[in-house]
């Protein structure tokens, strides 16, 4: 650790000397002694890391100088020492920011060794918590976090990209294990809200009662069993990102509750008076489709539109081509690191058995798949015998659907499309049907590519 | 049978530098540059009546008579403290202020001999 300056503004020299001669005992310690607040006040681009600021000085008073202090350097800690106990004084000085004040007694020195140890643990806090800071938006780097090159997810990474850049609410959709709320934290932890915290709340998780506290927070005695008062997600997220999983699952009596937030940018706490100023991001994501659920009056409209922002819509594994090859490895060779494991390759055979699988529950079905077969295997290489699928028939799961057979056809050339990277040539040579056919379909607007 | 007060001690003034006679003499020097100086601003604006500025000298000094351990002024330098901030410049104040004097001058005599 660097050392830790300290400077002690002080007229009296003598008591100014001892306190120096005395801090300085800890030769971690660097000590600068000043005799006025000017003097201290020009050297403050030393960034001390503590100030101990006699409260009565010849130029300016204690409560002047610290000010001037914390205006621009407000995370330094500025301890009053004074020549007297005047209990009106010191609550002004330590509602204006002082960190701690004592009076010049016998005391003064043990104060002041422990107001040390307190500020250097903090920082040393501090310091561990920036660099965990730095290590969650290394790992949130969204191409780190994202795997893939399909065009398909370079379209997610352009998406995300403009998403970083303004704090317009994002709407992300997909099937389960697409990694919504993967690329909700690669959003936060790439935008300018990074340093602040990222809540997540998972919507279907809480149960309808307790919702409206768990977001907003409550009031002690607000309902039976509120013995404390407790801050609400969005209170938590404050200055940063929250992330509405399972969205739609919300009932309508919260939705109403959550339009005013997200209109007013302010809250009460249940059972509570005080409006609190709300400044938080709002990333919201859903398995289910919004529009529909707009139309069935599960939804409501207007939260809709304000939710809505910019929407990602991402795409199920199988429509990401060789994506699921990229990520299979990506998969194996954390599994082996993780578990300090010999690396593993995976075999051509068995990579021919993953394209061929329609992963109904996306990467984390394959992430799941992939860590299975590298405990089944027993040399180095992963091959397709260790591959097993658990879903239950998918073809029999879509004709469980009962759709009609026009839908069924524009599901299926809807699939080839999304998987061909919209080739219609190709497509229409694969499912040996005409092109006008699919061209037909695309102009009438019953596939959308 | 009341217990003597000394003329001054050391423990505060230790408890802070700790045992080192070098450092002990460094402060023992300041004391004797600074507290003289301090005195004399007392016995100055006691003459010209002013109170707020005696007040200052009175607030100044009274830290470095609890480190040397003058507890014989101990009540002095804070009734003189709390009187000047208050106007009140009387004969009480006489009293206080001598004593003040008398006391300082056989501590600094004490701390010449010893010390310097």
């Amino acid at each position: 650790m660097d050392a830790f300056r300290i400077f002690i503004v002080e007229d009296d020299l003598l008591y100014g000397e001892m306190l120096r001669h005395h801090l300085a005992l800890n030769p971690d310690n660097e000590i600068y002694l000043y005799r006025n607040g000017e003097e201290c006040l020009k050297n403050m681009y030393r960034e001390p890391k503590m100030v101990s600021l006699d409260y009565s000085l010849p130029d300016m008073s204690g409560l002047d100088i610290m000010r001037r202090i914390k205006k621009d350097y407000p995370e330094i800690p500025v301890i009053i020492v004074s020549g007297q106990e005047d209990i009106s004084t010191a609550v002004t000085l330590l509602r204006e920011g002082a960190y701690d004040y004592f009076v010049k007694d016998d005391d003064v020195k043990d104060r002041l060794w422990n107001v040390i140890k307190k500020i250097r643990e903090n920082l040393q806090l501090r310091s561990e918590i920036s660099y965990l800071k730095e290590e969650i938006g290394r790992k949130y780097e969204f191409r780190n976090a994202i795997k893939g090159n399909s065009p398909a997810i370079k379209e997610i990474f352009s998406l995300i990209e403009k998403s970083i850049k303004t704090n317009i609410s994002v709407s992300i959709t997909g099937e389960t294990g697409t990694g919504k709320e993967l690329v909700a934290k690669a959003i936060h932890y790439n935008s300018k809200r990074a340093k602040k915290p990222f809540v997540a709340i998972n919507v279907s998780a809480i149960p309808k009662e307790l919702i409206e506290s768990e977001m907003f927070g409550h009031e002690k005695g607000s309902f039976t069993g509120a013995i404390t008062r407790k801050i609400g997600k969005f209170e938590q997220a404050q200055g940063g990102t929250i992330f509405l999983d399972e969205v739609a699952e919300m009932d309508l009596s919260m939705q109403t509750k959550l339009l005013r937030v997200v209109q007013e940018r302010e809250l009460n706490r249940v059972g509570g008076n005080d409006l609190i100023k709300i400044d938080v991001r709002l990333i919201v994501a859903t398995n289910l489709n919004l529009t529909e659920e707009v139309k069935k009056g599960n939804f409501r409209e207007d939260l809709y539109y304000r939710l809505l922002g910019l929407p990602i819509e991402l795409p199920p594994l199988r429509y990401r081509g060789n994506d699921i090859i990229l990520l299979a490895k990506h998969f194996v060779d954390e599994f082996c690191q993780e578990n300090k494991m010999k690396k593993l390759s995976i075999t051509e055979s068995a990579q021919q058995k993953l394209m061929q699988y329609s992963f109904p529950g996306n990467v984390r079905e394959l992430r799941a798949i992939i860590e299975l077969a590298a405990v089944l295997t027993d040399s180095d290489k992963i091959d397709h015998s260790h591959i097993s699928f658990n879903a239950v028939d998918t073809v029999e799961n879509l004709l469980m659907e009962e759709n009609t057979l026009t839908e069924y056809t524009r599901k299926i050339i809807s699939f080839y499309l999304q998987k061909h990277n919209n080739n219609v040539l190709l497509v229409a040579k694969k499912l040996d049907i005409g092109k006008s056919t699919i061209y037909r379909m695309i102009k009438e607007k019953q596939i959308v590519i | 049978m009341s217990e003597k007060i000394t003329l001054y001690h050391l423990d505060t003034l230790i408890g802070f530098v700790g045992d080192d006679p070098e450092a002990i003499k460094n402060m023992v020097r300041i004391f004797m540059q600074t507290t003289p100086e301090l005195l004399e601003t007392i016995n100055e604006c006691f003459k010209l009546r002013y109170s707020e500025k005696l007040y200052k000298a009175a607030h100044s000094i009274k830290p470095t008579l609890d480190v040397f351990g003058i507890d014989k002024l101990y009540a002095t330098i804070r009734k003189i403290e709390q009187k000047s901030r208050d106007g009140e410049l009387d004969s009480e104040m006489i009293t206080l202020i001598n004593e003040l004097n008398t006391v300082l001058e056989d501590v600094f005599k004490a701390l010449r001999d010893k010390y310097l």
